[in-house]
């Protein structure tokens, strides 16, 4: 990941990366690096500039509508996001925060999250933690989707060893693995200890948008808006607005003293 | 002046006549606006739910409305003219309501015409049944009692040797009517939850297609029992599939609308030996030769979506295995039907009508898909999914929309109770070298 000439014209940002202190007040702003060209560049650059939380330990993650904000065409997206998915090079997730939420995830972060949670697990109980190795190993190589059947988990977990119904438990706990409310011989994979990050991200989705609405004429300068912190979630106000552009509920505009963030009506 | 240069081009020879007209209508295509020479008054009282112009002649539009009214309209010839013949008026040339003895006692979801004359228009309605009018003594011919409420019909435009309805209904069951003898033909089973859409193919006779509220989309060939393929948004394909020797390997279909892709085909989806299971979603591949160009069809879908919605473009919900918690927000998907599979172009939509069916259209080149989206109609570019023009117009929800292609006129009717015609604007100063239609001196005689 050398120099592209989307990253050498922000002299700030690589600064900014190497400095231990990053934070919201000193980064450049999200004006400058709002779009990138590649996909693949735009998932690197956004997976470095992901928020450090304090409670949780989670892997860096980008949603799905962060990336249709930053590269111009939707399409050209999904079709890049299909090939490097294939090439396994990423994951994706679906979200249950009620939208058409995904979260991307590069395959080696994913990883390693499933070994933090099984570090922390193998604490307290000894039996039947191999399920993890057989889960990275069988599963997650071949099964690339975001949901999978019970009898096609049980038998490639069984390439293995011996499949019993406490080793899915142990998955089911961990978070790896979610039932499907639908369907109950569906899973979806999920990210293990996303739940706070989840409800963070919902509530500050809602409170960006009333933060706008409440505005007189429903809008701010990027410039300043950045600047505010957001009291419901821990992450901060960038990977927002990314996200909310994104998925069309907040529109930028280009003004003569720069960018402007409007909720969108339609 | 460029017009001119090219009409002496193909004078010469030089530009092949068929070019000649795509181009004029794909120029006129890109400058679609609010009609300033057309107006329909609709008679209707209640949301517009279908609209369809019948395709034989692509003069008469059939438009099915929520208070139980069904309206023809003449396209082509006004009734009367305004502002010094400038602005042509069509009022409808008859009207069905409540009033009318057989006529549907709810509201009216689809209407659409007998492929083959306009003698005939098939209606369906809430109120469970489905009628076969006499278009000139607007009397009900047959009529079919159907076990829910009906959310669409359709007949196949290629069918020659038979006349059946296919009825789309809350019902999991799809059922074929017969309108020659009155009965039911028989009933295609496999859908776990109601089935908001149907269309037939428009490269077999014997293909329909249908996607249901579970959010599962499938190819059902009515001579077999079971379908023989279902969408499944796992499968996707980057792209068109490279054309070897054939033309236009994707095909894309639209649940209600299909635009023949200008070539007649006859391409037959030779159907995979397996029989599906019903109720399972494995993919079944299917085997199709397509020596010709194929049609076009396209499919919408709502990502993540379990109802269907749009007449012509219903978003089917997310396909095959998944159904989805919550509707939320809905998605355009492009499928190709040659390899079903999902060809990842994205458009966007940031919301789209989850509740009721609605119309999507697509250009008979299929370069543009015109989607109703809340108040407005979006005309998206088909394979960059781009949008190319957004109009507005309607005070409400917009609940259908139709493409024609002799005029390149886009007909959108929505639940404000009109309907709205957008066309390419007529210079007023041609009229005025012609002469004005109707000169009306009220002083003089």
């Amino acid at each position: 990941m050398d120099d592209l000439p989307e990253s050498s014209s922000k002299g700030t940002k690589r600064r900014r990366i190497d400095d231990s202190a990053a934070d919201a007040a000193t980064s450049s702003s999200l004006q400058d690096d709002l779009t990138f060209s590649d996909t693949l560049v735009a998932l690197q650059i956004m997976r470095a500039q992901f928020p450090h939380i304090d409670k949780v330990s989670i892997q860096p993650f980008i949603l799905k509508s962060q990336l249709y904000s930053s590269v111009k065409d939707r399409t050209q997206v999904d079709r890049e996001l299909e090939s490097l998915r294939r090439d396994k090079v990423l994951r994706l997730f679906k979200l249950n925060t009620g939208q058409d939420d995904h979260a991307i995830m590069f395959l080696d972060d994913y990883v390693k999250q499933i070994d933090q949670v099984f570090k922390r697990m193998e604490g307290k109980k000894e039996v039947e933690f191999e399920v993890f190795g057989w889960f990275k190993n069988y599963v997650l190589d071949s099964k690339l989707e975001t949901g999978i059947e019970h009898e096609e988990l049980c038998s490639l977990l069984s390439l293995g060893g011996k499949v019993k119904d406490s080793h899915i438990s142990i998955l089911i706990n961990a978070g790896v693995i979610i039932r499907q409310l639908i369907d109950p011989n569906m899973y979806w994979f999920a990210i293990p200890n996303i739940g706070t990050i989840l409800k963070g991200l919902a509530q500050g989705r809602n409170e960006l948008i009333s933060l706008l609405s409440r505005r007189r004429y429903k809008e701010m300068m990027l410039a300043t808006l950045e600047k505010k912190r957001l009291r419901m979630s821990p992450l901060d106000m960038r990977f927002h607005l990314r996200d909310l552009i994104g998925s069309g509920h907040l529109r930028t505009d280009h003004t003569p003293s720069g960018l402007i963030i409007r909720v969108s009506k339609d | 002046m460029h017009t001119w240069k090219q009409i002496r081009d193909r004078e010469f020879g030089n530009l092949r006549p068929h070019r000649f007209s795509n181009r004029i209508k794909s120029r006129r295509l890109s400058d679609l606006q609010l009609s300033n020479h057309k107006d329909f008054l609709s008679p209707h009282k209640g949301a517009l739910n279908s609209l369809q112009v019948d395709l034989t002649e692509g003069r008469y539009l059939l438009s099915a409305a929520a208070d139980a009214s069904v309206a023809v309209f003449d396209v082509q010839r006004p009734t009367e003219h305004e502002a010094g013949g400038l602005i042509s008026k069509h009022r409808c040339l008859f009207v069905v309501d409540k009033q009318h003895q057989l006529a549907h006692k709810y509201a009216v979801s689809s209407a659409v015409w007998y492929p083959v004359d306009t003698g005939l228009f098939i209606t369906g309605s809430f109120d469970h049944h489905i009628n076969v009018w006499d278009t000139n003594t607007t009397q009900v011919v047959v009529n079919f009692k159907m076990p829910g409420k009906v959310y669409r019909t359709a007949m196949s435009p290629l069918a020659t040797s038979h006349m059946l309805v296919a009825a789309a209904t809350e019902d999991v069951q799809v059922r074929l009517c017969d309108v020659a003898s009155g009965a039911f033909a028989h009933t295609l089973s496999g859908h776990r939850d109601g089935v908001m859409s149907v269309e037939w193919s428009t490269s077999s006779e014997w293909v329909l297609m249908t996607g249901g509220c579970d959010g599962a989309i499938r190819f059902w060939d009515i001579r077999r029992a079971g379908c023989f393929l279902v969408l499944d948004q796992s499968r996707t394909q980057l792209g068109r599939r490279p054309s070897v020797l054939k033309r236009s390997t994707v095909n894309k279909e639209s649940n209600f609308k299909s635009s023949s892709a200008g070539q007649t085909t006859s391409a037959k989806l030779r159907v995979a030996q397996k029989k599906l299971p019903n109720g399972n979603g494995s993919r079944q591949v299917v085997v199709g030769r397509a020596p010709a160009k194929g049609p076009i069809k396209q499919r919408l879908h709502p990502g993540m979506l379990s109802t269907q919605d749009r007449a012509t473009a219903h978003y089917g919900a997310v396909t095959g295995l998944k159904v989805t918690d919550d509707g939320s927000d809905s998605r355009l998907r492009l499928w190709d039907i040659e390899s079903g599979c999902d060809t990842l172009v994205n458009f966007e939509t940031v919301r789209l009508q989850t509740n009721k069916p609605i119309q999507l259209a697509t250009s008979q080149d299929s370069t543009r898909v015109f989607v109703p989206c809340m108040r407005t109609v979006k005309a998206f570019d088909m394979w960059s999914g781009s949008t190319s023009a957004t109009f507005r117009g309607h005070y409400e929800c917009v609940n259908s929309c139709w493409f024609n292609e002799q005029d390149q006129e886009l007909y959108t009717g929505g639940s404000d109770r009109q309907i709205l015609v957008w066309s390419p604007p007529r210079l007023i100063s041609d009229e005025m070298e012609e002469g004005i239609a109707e000169d009306q001196d009220s002083w003089s005689n």
